[in-house]
């Protein structure tokens, strides 16, 4: 470093227009280069033509011509400007300094190539220093970054980096730090034989090469020595470099193309919506069985994955040890589409049947049934992934395909859709009805169209024992803030979430069409539900039925009434709390502030975040239909969750979603066996409702 | 081979009971209740599909007595894989018992004419009486076995492994007979997407009193030999009991006798 700051004070003292070098000094062959050059390029035309023929036995991908804008802000902040891959701190550095070495040194050389062949020789006088030192500055960068990757790879306790290694990785990384530092090697070579003696103004700009050639001269060898060496250095490094870059359509490199692409083949809507399956009745196959069922989107993005395991690492059903993991998923896929793929290809070109091909069964035998039972939808691995791959809609058309095209259900979930088909309703056994939780609370209104908002109560919060109260608490808050609201009552049924998650679309699309006509035909405009599902599939998926509503969770309501002084929290519930997001009002619908906003007015109560919050919080484990099933692996999830709500030293967690509550309550002996002192779990409309009335909420 | 399914549309057995009320002598649910397929008889239904999928060549045919409603029952056992479906509706078959429910089937069943067996639930869920199946195969004349969990297929005779309370017994039967199936079996199929589809494509043959050659007199409230004398909701309750004894072993021991003193275990 003294040596550039060196260079930078003495250079602009001196003489600096004669600046220069020769270009390709001291090389014999440089045309060597283009030839190698023009095999390159043949070998990532047919790299690249040879991934495009598998990606073509897709389906067709719609919607691709829609929303361009917000498609090419997502190809420039997710693609270019990398932010999710920011979202590990390390890796983010990491990645900037390697991303950025690369891009700098490739415009530094092909200024060489331009300064030389095109003969424009603007490689002089000043720019020549300024280029001299930014040229060996991201040399630096880049061997900083190959070192902290090198570091994370070996040096790291067992990394998520090498939960799916291969050879590639070893090579790509090692070739890496190999160019970079022959790189360096010839520089120095070349100072040390020509401008360190010649022009010792000049020399300092290369910093770093300046550096090691003022080592090497004291060695004092002959000039024609160091151009040997730097003969053969050259060489060297020009066939890593082109090695390497030979490498990037065979290896997990081609991310380099493939990322900001996918970026820009991002969804565009809510990551909370599922596709739907249009004209579902004229179908003959209704989810996605066999390799080419996926859209070629789904299968291009397979090829975008570089290994890098954030989403397993984030997986709640992979930390509870259960049989997913999203990256070993999409890999898995990946090979089978690699396997099949070219017959696929083939057959579909000779009219043959291309159902026959393939010898394994894609799901079952290449993915496993329980690996897609166990998926949340929760979204985690979706919101991490740094290439935008989108493993939930991938994994929902497989589940899709075990529920309608081979009924292969796991029996409690069988059940739980038995359930919604014969009684419109999830909850096998209740011994609720929808009006239970009415009693005692004097009138409910009944929605008849002259109210402005429909108060969703959903199955959970009129059917199931613990859900009863919440619902008690924001009716109850609903009518003390003077809302103008009714319900529906005995006329509600499932709006079809659950089916949906659980691959039954047909059912869901049943279930749909049927509500979104009863609540055209009631003039519903407005809607609060209870359960962040319901809030989901009305906000998001219901556009899809032409049933377009307003749509608001209670946490967002309450939060409006208590900041426009409708609701006054004038009691004080002195606990200390924790808050869990759910999936589907958090992450997948960026509601994070309105619950949080809630515990602030409500005075005594001391909120002590989990260590995994906000867009990083951890499902419940109930999500994606898992509340009706058997949970398979070492742990279940909400045992795991309930530990990072404990460790918090809380004494109550609160959350906003049916699910989370029951999933807490059964989680939380478990984790505390002994009754006493032990954490309860309560949705945060009953903490308001003890701050707003002064009285303890209802509680079975 | 021929098989036939009886199979019943029943109001929603999990239905709270708190949701019923009694209106002299008549049971009055309430509004929002969904008629469903009586459970015991799609175990029946999974019976004689595994009967078919095991024997080949095989004809499944599921008959219901009820009303127009009942039509989705029959729909239900067509997904799941049956052939053909026949909805036995007369205005003269309404208000009957088991005598006359078992006689209006036994007719269907014969007008079927190559019929092998009979596949009904141990008993409908809502009035749990179990007598139609029997009833059925003493109109027939045929051999019956009840509470059955597995039924296979012997040349011409069912092997039949009845449930009883401390066990099983397995029973051969000669065709043409009857079987009542019961829960042990295992769940009944989910239907793949496209027999649900193709089940609602198909149309269901409807029989009255005159496709059977019955006398109205003797069919429905007419010919009931069966008298409801009078109905009343059961009271239910619960009263807490705390197990005293020093040790965990005392408290199980103090548990066991105090089930035991209930006539529990």
């Amino acid at each position: 470093m003294g040596a550039s700051v060196f260079g930078l004070v003495t250079a602009f003292e001196l003489d600096r227009t004669g600046a220069t070098r020769e270009i390709f000094f001291n090389v014999q062959q440089p045309w060597a280069v283009y030839v190698m050059l023009s095999v390159l390029t043949g070998l990532m035309v047919y790299g690249i033509g040879r991934h495009a023929t598998l990606w073509a036995i897709g389906q067709p991908t719609p919607g691709l011509r829609e929303q361009i804008t917000k498609r090419l802000t997502h190809f420039v902040r997710l693609g270019l400007a990398q932010e999710k891959i920011r979202r590990d701190r390390y890796a983010g550095i990491m990645h900037w300094c390697i991303f950025s070495s690369i891009v700098v040194l490739t415009f530094v050389t092909a200024q060489v190539a331009i300064d030389d062949d095109l003969g424009l020789h603007f490689l002089k006088g000043p720019y020549y220093l300024f280029f001299s030192f930014y040229g060996d500055l991201f040399g630096v960068v880049g061997l900083v970054g190959v070192g902290m990757a090198l570091y994370r790879r070996y040096f790291d306790d067992f990394h998520r980096i090498r939960w799916a290694e291969r050879l590639e990785d070893h090579l790509i990384i090692w070739g890496l730090g190999v160019i970079l530092l022959s790189g360096f090697a010839l520089e120095t070579l070349r100072i040390t034989a020509d401008e360190l003696h010649q022009h010792p103004d000049w020399a300092p700009w290369s910093f770093a090469s300046y550096g090691l050639a003022l080592g090497l001269d004291m060695f004092k060898f002959e000039e024609h020595q160091l151009l040997a060496a730097h003969t053969w250095v050259w060489w060297g490094h020009l066939v890593a470099a082109m090695g390497w870059l030979g490498l990037i359509v065979f290896t997990k490199l081609d991310h380099i193309f493939f990322a900001p692409i996918n970026a820009y083949l991002l969804r565009t809507d809510s990551p909370g919506r599922l596709t739907k399956i249009e004209n579902i009745e004229e179908r003959e196959v209704f989810g996605v069985g066999q390799i080419q069922d996926f859209t070629w989107k789904q299968l291009f993005e397979l090829d975008a994955c570089v290994r890098c395991g954030r989403c397993t690492a984030v997986c709640p059903a992979n930390i509870a040890g259960q049989p997913l993991s999203p990256m070993h998923l999409i890999q898995d896929l990946k090979l089978h589409l690699a396997d099949v793929g070219p017959a696929v290809q083939k057959a579909g070109h000779e009219g043959h049947d291309v159902r026959a091909v393939s010898p394994l069964a894609m799901v079952g035998e290449v993915i496993k049934d329980e690996t897609l039972w166990a998926c949340r939808t929760c979204g985690a691995c979706v919101q991490e992934c740094p290439v935008m791959i989108e493993h939930v809609p991938t994994i929902v058309d497989m589940r899709r395909y075990l529920v309608m095209d081979e009924a292969r259900v796991p029996a409690t979930a069988q059940a739980a859709l038995e359930n919604l088909e014969q009684r419109g309703h999830p909850w096998r056994g209740t011994t609720f009805t929808r009006t239970t939780w009415m009693e005692g609370l004097g009138d409910v209104p009944i929605f008849d169209g002259s109210q402005e908002y429909l108060y969703w109560v959903g199955c959970s919060g009129s059917l199931v024992e613990r859900n009863l109260p919440v619902t008690q608490s924001v009716f109850k808050l609903l009518r003390e803030a003077g809302t103008s609201f009714g319900v529906l009552g005995q006329e509600e049924t499932c709006n079809g979430d659950p089916a949906r998650r659980l691959g039954n679309e047909y059912l869901y699309q049943i279930l749909a069409q049927q509500l979104v006509e009863t609540f055209k035909s009631k003039n519903v405009q407005r809607v609060i539900t209870n359960c962040p599902h319901c809030f989901n599939t009305f906000k998001n998926e219901y556009p899809q039925f032409d049933g377009n509503f307003e749509v608001l969770h209670h946490t967002e309501f309450l939060a409006q009434a208590l900041q426009g002084g409708k609701l006054k929290a004038a009691h004080p519930v002195a606990s200390d709390v924790t808050y869990h997001d759910s999936c589907y009002l958090g992450r997948l619908n960026g509601v994070y502030d309105a619950p949080r906003q809630i515990l602030d007015f409500i005075p005594g109560t001391n909120v002590t975040e989990m260590k995994r919050n906000m867009s990083r919080g951890l499902c419940c484990g109930a999500g994606g239909g898992n509340m009706w099933q058997e949970e398979v692996g070492a742990r279940r999830v909400n045992h795991v969750r309930t530990e990072e709500a404990v460790e918090t030293g809380a004494t109550s967690v609160i959350s906003n979603c049916p699910f989370c509550i029951q999933m807490f309550e059964d989680g939380i002996p478990a984790v505390q066996p002994q009754e006493e002192g032990r954490m309860r779990a309560f949705d945060i409309a009953e903490l308001l409702d003890k701050a707003v009335f002064g009285e303890p909420a209802p509680r079975s | 081979m021929h098989l036939v399914i009886c199979a019943k549309q029943i109001p929603d057995p999990e239905t709270p009971p708190s949701a019923f009320k009694i209106d002299s002598n008549a049971v009055v649910p309430a509004a929002g209740i969904s008629p469903v397929l009586s459970p015991f008889d799609a175990q029946a239904a999974e019976a004689a599909l595994r009967l078919k999928e095991s024997a080949g060549d095989t004809k499944v045919t599921v008959i219901s007595m009820g009303k127009e409603s009942a039509q989705a029952a029959i729909k239900q056992v067509l997904a799941m894989g049956a052939d053909e479906g026949v909805l036995l509706n007369d205005d003269a078959f309404e208000g009957g018992d088991s005598y006359t429910t078992a006689k209006v089937l036994a007719a269907a069943i014969r007008k079927l004419g190559d019929v092998d067996a009979v596949f009904c639930g141990r008993q409908a869920a809502d009035w749990d009486m179990g007598q139609v199946g029997l009833g059925i195969a003493e109109d027939l004349g045929w051999p019956c076995a009840i509470v059955a969990k597995d039924v296979q297929l012997d040349g011409s005779a069912l092997v039949v492994q009845r449930v009883l309370t401390d066990g099983f017994e397995t029973v051969k039967e000669p065709l043409p007979a009857v079987v009542t199936v019961s829960n042990e079996l295992g769940d009944p199929r989910y239907p793949k997407l496209q027999q649900i589809m193709q089940a609602a494509k198909k149309t269901v043959t409807t029989w009255g009193t005159g496709d059977l050659g019955l006398d109205a007199s003797g069919v429905g409230a007419a010919g009931s030999k069966l008298k409801l004398v009078g109905l009343a909701q059961p009271q239910s309750g619960g009263a807490v009991q705390i197990i005293e004894g020093e040790t965990p072993e005392e408290q199980a021991q103090g548990l066991v006798q105090a089930l035991r003193d209930a006539r529990i275990i």
